[in-house]
């Protein structure tokens, strides 16, 4: 059982940081989207944009990691 | 590297201005700042002189104005070399330019409208082209009409027969041919008395009807063919005249406008820059800036054109003007390619640092670290070789497939060390197979390897921070980085000691020094410090993506893998393991690149860089064509 709860604890750590990741990166996607078409010599900047938003994901990772494994 | 610059200042007789510019531009390496109002008393003869070349300069762009005009009639002619000499010439093209511009221009109105006539006749034949054939047998019954219209294919043709036959009583005849375009064209043969009514049929439908100018939309169809022919063969001839009195004057006139055009653009760009210096009666003092290495040449021909009456004096640059010196970025060839990326970021602060060594040192570690796997690498890397060669003459492309093949080879050396190709365990007689370590397995390692690697990476960013604050002044600001560059330390032993057992005294220093540093933070960092300090410790486990990347590249090979083996078939099998293996290599390219990219532009340089440096932007002769091109082609002389 206890092994249950610590997967299911694991899975909720990573599951809503990559919720919250996917909901700022449309964001930012659709916000850059818009700021291509305007200004194209800012392709780079806006893809560095749009992978900021994935600490949260990696954060979530990390926890997930320490709970499984530490 | 941010290229060392002097200030300085350049001081010679008044009447020797434009040639010092002159000599200045050729050169290319001063970047002239405007005059301060330093100095200097202002003489009538002063600013006489000051409206002299005000007007002379009004003059040149106006004369370059109606140039360019000129040049937009003309049609691009293979260049020729004219010898007249540009000033003397000046005078008899200022006289004549306006009134060649006149000729040049009605002969351009004259020959747009017998293009665009002609491209209105030319589409029309190929409507006529497809209706000669079908008109051939029925032209001799005058009580007939025609009707030409467009279909998309013949098929649509026979659609119309049940409403044609309704409308005419059956009296009429369809018949279709191709058009050189591809769509299809259909004649349909009718009785005068009906035709009212199939117009009108038509239109409802929104069948197009051939559509001719409006001088011949009265006549019967087969006078229209005719006229129209023959129209097109006028309209060609005349096109052919207008067109030749152009290029003759082009061939005659385009030189010498040319050669004018040039001198006059050389001439305003040095009649520019004078309104950056500042002079007096007698003389004039340039001021500006140059990289220090080309201090000694710029001096140097100076001296040798001038024999010594212009001389150039290196000024000392103030602490108040570091934040204004111009920025020169220059790297040896191994770090431009890396330039593609610095490039991304706003220009730095001459009293801060380049990025650019920083991301080819630690880009490409942390691209292998991510890969890390051998048969990847070994794939970029030919890749990365056959498009270096492919676009040698792109430098931008090149300097990418550069990138990619440094990455690539740092991924090959990671490869190894993790025992990994295309997901599967390395052979075990290859070099450092013992000591691989597998990267699915080892998720705890490698989370404290990446962690320990982002740390270090966020250390040497605030150690990078300290002489930048105190460049500045701002000794409390470096203190502060001091002391959460000793609190990282300190956090680190301490979790160090709880995966390997330290010596009690370090330990306990650790202890202490962070008790007593925590006052220190508050102190040199305000009430917001441990916010900051939070940052950074956040900042150094976002590294954790190198280990989350990799690991999520080598699951998805080894799912390729299984996936293989799944299928029971080994054709199908290795399609479908190359397919996922490809993929996952185009992941392998994009994913590292740019969280690569993300931890030093948030994480690393958001720690010491200061944006917002000044480009240098020496005084040199435009390499840029001075009147680009026109869509059409035109416009160049």
């Amino acid at each position: 059982m206890e092994k249950v709860l610590l997967g299911f604890a694991a899975a909720l750590a990573i599951g809503l940081s990559a919720l919250a990741t996917g909901l700022a990166q449309s964001r930012i996607g659709s916000a850059g989207a818009g700021a291509l078409a305007e200004k194209p010599e800012l392709t780079g900047t806006v893809i560095i944009l749009i992978a900021i938003p994935e600490t949260m994901v990696i954060l979530g990772f990390v926890v997930a990691a320490m709970i499984l494994y530490l | 590297m941010i290229v060392r610059m002097a200030k300085v200042e350049i001081v010679g007789p008044k009447e020797a201005l434009l040639e010092v510019l002159g000599l200045v531009r050729e050169r290319g390496v001063f970047q002239v700042e405007p005059g301060e109002g330093r100095g200097g008393t202002a003489s009538a003869a002063h600013t006489a002189s000051e409206r002299n070349l005000l007007a002379e300069q009004l003059f040149y762009e106006e004369l370059r104005r109606k140039i360019d005009e000129l040049a937009l009639c003309l049609p691009t002619l293979e260049p020729r070399q004219s010898y007249l000499d540009p000033r003397r010439a000046l005078a008899a093209i200022a006289a004549l330019v306006e009134r060649h511009g006149a000729l040049c221009r009605e002969w351009c109105a004259r020959r747009d409208e017998l293009r665009r006539e002609r491209e209105e006749l030319h589409r029309q034949t190929v409507f006529l082209d497809a209706l000669a054939p079908l008109l051939e047998g029925v032209l001799a019954d005058s009580a007939l009409d025609f009707i030409g219209v467009t279909i998309k294919d013949p098929v649509a043709a026979a659609q119309l027969t049940a409403p044609l036959a309704r409308l005419t009583g059956g009296s009429y005849e369809v018949v279709t041919a191709g058009a050189a375009d591809g769509t299809a064209i259909a004649l349909i043969a009718l009785t005068r008395g009906d035709a009212e009514k199939v117009r009108h049929f038509l239109n409802a439908e929104g069948i197009p009807e051939l559509s001719f100018p409006v001088q011949y939309r009265d006549l019967p169809l087969p006078e229209k063919i005719g006229r129209m022919r023959r129209r097109l063969a006028e309209v060609a001839a005349g096109l052919e005249r207008v067109e030749g009195e152009l290029r003759r004057f082009a061939q005659r006139w385009a030189p010498a406008y040319r050669l004018v055009r040039e001198w006059l653009g050389d001439r305003l760009s040095l009649l520019t820059v004078t309104a950056a210096s500042e002079e007096t009666s007698m003389c004039f003092v340039m001021h500006g800036w140059i990289p220090l290495p080309e201090l000694p040449g710029l001096r140097a021909s100076l001296n040798a054109s001038f024999a010594g009456r212009v001389l150039l004096e290196e000024k000392l640059v103030l602490a108040e003007e570091l934040d204004r010196v111009p920025v020169a970025i220059r790297n040896p060839a191994y770090l431009r390619p890396f330039e593609l990326f610095s490039r991304l970021l706003p220009l730095p602060l001459y009293t801060s640092y380049d990025p650019t060594p920083f991301i080819a040192v630690f880009f490409p570690i942390f691209f292998g670290l991510m890969l890390g796997d051998l048969g990847y690498a070994l794939l970029l890397v030919a890749a990365a070789l056959i498009l270096r060669r492919r676009w040698a003459a792109r430098q931008r492309l090149r300097d990418a497939a550069t990138v990619l093949l440094v990455g690539s080879l740092y991924a090959a050396a990671c490869g190894l060390l993790y025992g990994e190709c295309f997901g599967l365990p390395l052979p075990a007689w290859l070099p450092l197979r013992e000591l691989a370590v597998d990267r699915r397995h080892a998720v705890l390692p490698m989370l404290i390897f990446s962690v320990s690697v982002g740390a270090a990476h966020v250390l040497l960013g605030l150690l990078l921070a300290i002489p930048g604050e105190l460049r500045h002044g701002r000794r409390r600001e470096a203190a502060f980085k001091l002391v959460n560059v000793l609190i990282l330390l300190g956090l680190g032993v301490l979790a160090l000691g709880r995966f390997v057992q330290l010596p009690g005294p370090l330990t306990a220093t650790a202890n202490v020094a962070l008790l007593a540093l925590i006052p220190a933070l508050l102190i040199t960092g305000g009430i917001l410090a441990p916010l900051e300090m939070l940052k950074n410790l956040g900042n150094a486990v976002s590294y954790a993506r190198i280990m989350a990347i990799g690991l999520a590249s080598v699951l998805v090979a080894e799912v390729a893998n299984r996936f293989a083996g799944l299928t029971g078939d080994l054709l199908t099998g290795i399609v479908a393991a190359g397919l996922l293996h490809l993929v996952n290599l185009l992941l392998g390219v994009f994913s590292p690149t740019v969280h690569a990219l993300r931890l030093h532009f948030v994480e690393f340089f958001g720690k010491f860089m200061d944006y917002g440096g000044r480009p240098f932007q020496p005084f040199r002769k435009p390499v840029e064509p001075l009147n680009p091109p026109s869509p059409g082609g035109r416009g160049r002389l």
